[in-house]
């Protein structure tokens, strides 16, 4: 479903470079929970942000189901990712001045969808995260819990094949992010998502598939459940 | 805080070179207009009271009687008045030059022998006693400017031609003057003449312009003025030379008063362009100052640092601005210049001088005005907590909303009507004026603390779907509302500059229409004859030659013209303040003539004038002396002080000073003037209009060198002066487009800024680059039509006010109020038009945000 062929990526900040991928290659296949670990600066988020197309490597290649996306132009990229990819933060990115259920229909209406479908398909999403009391309700007005479930039913907004998460616990309690990483997991097993989550937690990394470990911009080691 | 400013401010200034040099630039802007406006107004007055004081050499007294002259038989009363040292008679005047199109000469006529005890005339070499015996024994001996002899090529001996009151008259060169004492003024376009040779030429025999004195050792200047002041009875003032450039100052009152008026637009609108850039600043350092306050910075040092900042900026800013506000002074004096030698009178403009006082309060000005600006932003910098440095958020908390600004807006609003009545209270018309403007600032004032709550209710709209562009999708279109929402307080001072700017166009727009349209209605009902003919400028005024009456027996045999009449325009004062004496044949041109009148009946009064009853005053008269129908007034005449009742008072714009219209006949009885500035002539329905106009160029044309202009002709030249005389407000115009521009980049680029994150997200979740282009523009697009229809609505009203009560009390003119509606439709469109133009970058800007930068921005 994703695969990373050599994928480099180096950033330059001023007249130096940072290597921030050295060589990954890796594929994700249909329906996994793939977890990225790593510690801090090992490339980890780099490279989540390169499977969903918000940026391009320097060099190899991200091909997501037969397509090789580093090469697209960004209209292109743009509409693969609408309807084939879902994101998670690690900070929720909800637009603060939209309800809830507007924030889940967004990128529905940002595709063209006519309002009564997408309010529809809206609504059984935050039904399905069970947040169809609080659909009017702004972000801020929601806990952080509700906050992150809004932002995973709004990355489910076209049912995507594929779902990244960064950190999706990171900035949640224990006991609420273990109810992210359970609807999470829900939704792997019952809408057959692929699902690659980046996390340095070790208790989230447990509820993958298979693990993968970066550091310092390579795989370190690779290893199922 | 000095290091701060160099560690933080500076470093800030250098990364962010676009803004701050577009601050830079508004700040350096505004305070060039305040200086460029003082210099032309300062330069305007001393201008005169210098070419007064070098013409007056060592008089201390002058005795005049405006453009009516003093009879030459009154020299020896003021001569032989005790205390009187020395006398000396002069006429002066200005000529064109024939055969050299639009060089005009400054005659000076003196009394050759006597003349020396006031002015030194310095003369070449080769001009000994025997040349000046020989200079005074011919009559047509003329001196020339050293600098004006080279420049036309007329050497010593050569022959001159200039258009007299007698038609063109040749005289020859016997002398040449070195530039030094009067010869210098006027850039050298100078002539000498003797008294006698130069009466003739300016068709003023038998009289003089001015009387030169010097007072004898002892006695002082007071004691003599207060001798010889009743004994010219009326019939002419003395004063110091001083003085009579003070009288200039104050004909010139109003022409500055609204000069000063557009230096003031210039500098609210630059108010309004600084508060943008540290707003600005502000959100852009959030974290910034959140991190120093985690260091300890006090809220007081954040303030301090902001405001310093801004001030480190005015300072170098407005030394710039007096600097380019002297070039543009340079620039701006001669079209001023111009408008001033058209409409009040010859002014010989020296060059560009700020006085010390003037720079000072330009630089207060851009400091002050700076301040004032950066205060409330800073105060809001003050307000950041110290988490902020640490904030992960993808939002900011909202702000109260305009609830507070709203409130004051709605004072101001309340308490501007009550302005408005203080001004319409027992003060003079300067005062009352600047009343009226303050009023207005008041108005706009309000209306810009209102934006928020006008934002905030325009977002309502949009966000129940009740005005939606073609263009955008619901969300689309909600979310650029929203963002204008984000920040109420930083889109309503976009919006508010951009309707300041507009209202400030619209009002200059408005005002110049409805004195163009006054103007021409009053053009068509006062000036109704098919020709006008005149000497040296198609209108009369200061351009203007007068000629002699006797043209008028030629024209009259002319078959198809029926009604000659005989138009005199001439200065005087009134209780010693200048006013203008209009005259013409009430009787000849009764038929034809109508009066626009304020007070009174137009016919009667033409009857009443006719019969010597009294004359008719303007309204701009009335209106600064308070004398209206049936008073009488006191008005001095060369046969001394004679009263006259007003049977009315018409309208009338050739001058704000106030006009007095007389019969012909009794105005040269009384004032021994028979020279005429203009022919008016009536032809008969079937008259062949070009073939008299040929008829009088043939007989005349030449010799007087005549302008003959139709009524259509005559109207296109008033219009072409009032247009000439409004460059300055346009150039005031562009500056307030500018200022707008720079502040609708400068608030979608903060508002591009303060959503990096959230754009970053909307792209992550699908939204492509035109989606996001389309977002920010739509958000330029709402500023531009809220502004617009702002400013539209606020210079309707200003512009009403300022053409109907402000124009009224200033100059004591009712102008009729023509509403542009091209303006305003091209207002809302400019508006709009030049929003999505300044949205271009910010959108771009927007729409190329790397995805993954924007995500992680703070």
């Amino acid at each position: 479903m994703i695969r990373s062929i050599d994928v480099h990526k180096v950033y330059r900040q001023g007249k130096s470079e940072i290597v921030a991928l050295a060589g990954v290659s890796l594929d994700v296949h249909e329906k996994e929970f793939v977890v990225i670990m790593g510690p801090s600066g090992s490339g980890k988020s780099t490279l989540l942000h390169l499977m969903g197309g918000l940026d391009h490597p320097t060099r190899g290649e991200i091909v997501i189901d037969g397509q090789i996306i580093s090469r697209m132009p960004d209209r292109k990229v743009t509409l693969l990712r609408r309807s084939k990819i879902g994101f998670i933060f690690q900070f929720f990115n909800l637009l603060p001045t939209l309800t809830g259920l507007e924030n889940v229909m967004l990128p529905l209406i940002l595709d063209g969808h006519p309002t009564k479908p997408a309010r529809n398909r809206a609504e059984a999403l935050l039904e399905a995260v069970s947040l169809a009391s609080r659909r009017d309700h702004l972000p801020e007005e929601l806990s952080g819990g509700e906050i992150q479930r809004l932002a995973i039913a709004r990355a489910l907004a076209f049912q995507p094949p594929i779902l990244l998460a960064d950190e999706p616990t990171g900035n949640l309690d224990s006991k609420t992010g273990e109810e992210i990483l359970q609807l999470l997991r829900r939704i792997n097993r019952e809408n057959g998502c692929t699902l690659v989550m980046v996390t340095h937690n070790r208790e989230a990394a447990g509820y993958g598939d298979r693990i993968i470990t970066l550091r310092d911009g390579k795989v370190e080691k690779e290893g199922l459940q | 805080m000095i290091r701060l400013l160099r560690l933080l401010s500076w470093r800030h200034f250098l990364r962010h070179r676009l803004r701050t040099a577009l601050t830079f630039s508004g700040i350096a802007l505004g305070v060039a207009v305040i200086v460029a406006i003082a210099a032309v107004n300062h330069t305007l007055v001393s201008s005169f009271q210098q070419t007064i004081e070098t013409v007056a050499g060592k008089a201390v007294l002058q005795v005049t009687n405006g453009e009516s002259g003093i009879r030459e038989s009154l020299f020896p009363i003021i001569r032989d008045t005790e205390g009187v040292l020395d006398a000396v008679g002069a006429v002066e005047g200005f000529l064109p030059v024939s055969g050299f199109k639009g060089e005009r000469l400054y005659i000076y006529g003196v009394d050759f022998l006597s003349d020396s005890s006031i002015r030194e005339h310095e003369f070449s070499d080769q001009f000994g006693f025997d040349q000046a015996l020989d200079f005074i024994a011919q009559p047509d001996s003329i001196a020339l400017t050293e600098s004006l002899s080279r420049r036309l090529d007329l050497a010593l001996g050569s022959r001159i031609s200039l258009a007299t009151s007698q038609g063109v008259r040749s005289y020859t060169t016997r002398a040449l003057l070195k530039e030094r004492g009067a010869a210098k003024i006027f850039g050298g376009s100078f002539a000498l003449m003797d008294l006698p040779v130069a009466q003739i030429a300016l068709g003023k025999e038998g009289k003089i312009d001015v009387v030169d004195l010097t007072v004898e050792e002892g006695e002082t200047v007071e004691a003599v003025k207060g001798r010889l002041s009743p004994r010219l009875q009326g019939a002419a003032q003395v004063a110091r030379p001083k003085e009579r450039g003070e009288q200039v100052e104050s004909m010139l009152t109003s022409f500055r008063v609204g000069l000063f008026f557009v230096s003031l637009v210039a500098l609210f609108v630059g108010f309004f362009l600084i508060y943008n850039t540290v707003a600005v600043s502000v959100i852009q350092r959030k974290r910034e100052i959140g991190t120093l306050r985690c260091l300890g910075v006090v809220r007081s040092d954040i303030l301090l640092l902001f405001v310093a900042e801004a001030l480190a900026l005015a300072l170098p800013a407005s030394l710039l601005g007096i600097l380019t506000g002297l070039l543009l002074a340079q620039a701006a004096l001669f079209s001023v210049g111009e408008s001033v030698n058209n409409l009040f009178l010859q002014i010989d403009l020296t060059g560009v001088t700020l006085t010390l006082r003037e720079f000072w309060i330009a630089l207060a000005s851009g400091m002050g005005v700076s301040l004032l600006a950066a205060l409330f932003p800073a105060w809001q910098a003050t307000q950041v907590s110290a988490l902020e440095g640490a904030r992960q958020t993808v939002w900011s908390p909202r702000t109260n909303g305009p609830r507070s600004a709203s409130m004051l807006g709605w004072f101001l609003l309340l308490f501007f009507p009550a302005m408005l009545f203080l001004s319409r209270l027992g003060f003079g018309p300067v005062e009352k004026f600047t009343l009226g403007v303050v009023a207005m600032l008041i108005f706009l004032l309000g209306l810009s603390f209102l934006c928020p709550l006008f934002i905030a209710s325009w977002v309502k709209i949009v966000g129940r779907g009740l005005f939606r562009p073609s263009f955008l999708s619901s969300v689309e279109s909600r979310l650029a509302s929203d963002s204008l929402y984000r920040s109420p307080v930083r889109s309503g001072i976009t919006v508010a500059t951009l309707m300041i700017s507009l209202a400030a166009i619209f009002t200059i727009a408005a005002f110049v229409n409805s004195v163009r349209g006054s103007l021409l209605s009053w053009v068509d009902q006062m000036v109704t004859a098919d020709l006008i003919v005149s000497s040296g400028s198609k209108t009369a005024g200061p351009m203007n030659v007068p000629l002699r009456e006797d043209l008028a027996t030629g024209m009259k045999a002319i078959p198809e013209v029926r009604v000659v009449d005989l138009y005199r325009l001439i200065r005087s004062t009134y209780e010693g303040k200048p006013i203008l004496i209009e005259s013409f044949s009430a009787q000849a041109s009764a038929q034809v003539r109508k009066l626009p009148m304020a007070q009174g009946d137009g016919e009667r009064a033409l009857r009443g004038m006719a019969a010597a009853e009294g004359v008719i005053v303007s309204e701009s008269f009335q209106s600064r002396f308070g004398k209206g129908m049936g008073d009488t007034i006191q008005l001095p005449t060369p046969s001394g002080t004679v009263p006259f009742r007003v049977l009315g008072v018409y309208v009338d714009y050739s001058s704000d000073s106030g006009s007095v219209l007389i019969d012909r006949a009794v105005y040269k009885h009384l004032w021994k003037d028979e020279l005429v500035d203009a022919f008016d002539l009536w032809l008969s329905p079937a008259a062949d209009q070009e073939a008299v106009i040929r008829k009088i160029k043939d007989d005349y044309g030449e010799r007087y060198q005549l302008f003959v202009s139709t009524h259509r002709q005559l109207r296109a030249a008033v219009v072409d002066i009032m247009e000439r005389s409004f460059r300055v407000n346009y150039a005031v115009e562009i500056i307030a487009v500018v200022v707008a521009i720079f502040s609708v980049v400068n608030t979608l680029l903060a508002s591009v800024l303060d959503r990096t994150r959230e754009i970053g997200v909307l792209r992550a979740i699908g939204a492509t680059q035109s989606q996001v282009r389309k977002m920010v523009i739509a958000e330029a697009a709402w500023i531009g039509l809220m502004g617009g229809v702002l400013g539209l609505l606020s210079g309707t009203l200003m512009s009403y006010h300022h053409v109907v009560y402000n124009t009224k009390a200033l100059t004591g003119w009712t102008f009729q109020y023509y509403y542009p509606l091209d303006v305003a439709f091209l207002c809302v469109v400019l508006a709009v038009g030049l929003c999505l133009a300044a949205g271009y970058l910010p959108a771009k800007q927007a729409a190329s945000t790397p995805i993954v930068e924007a995500i992680g921005y703070e």
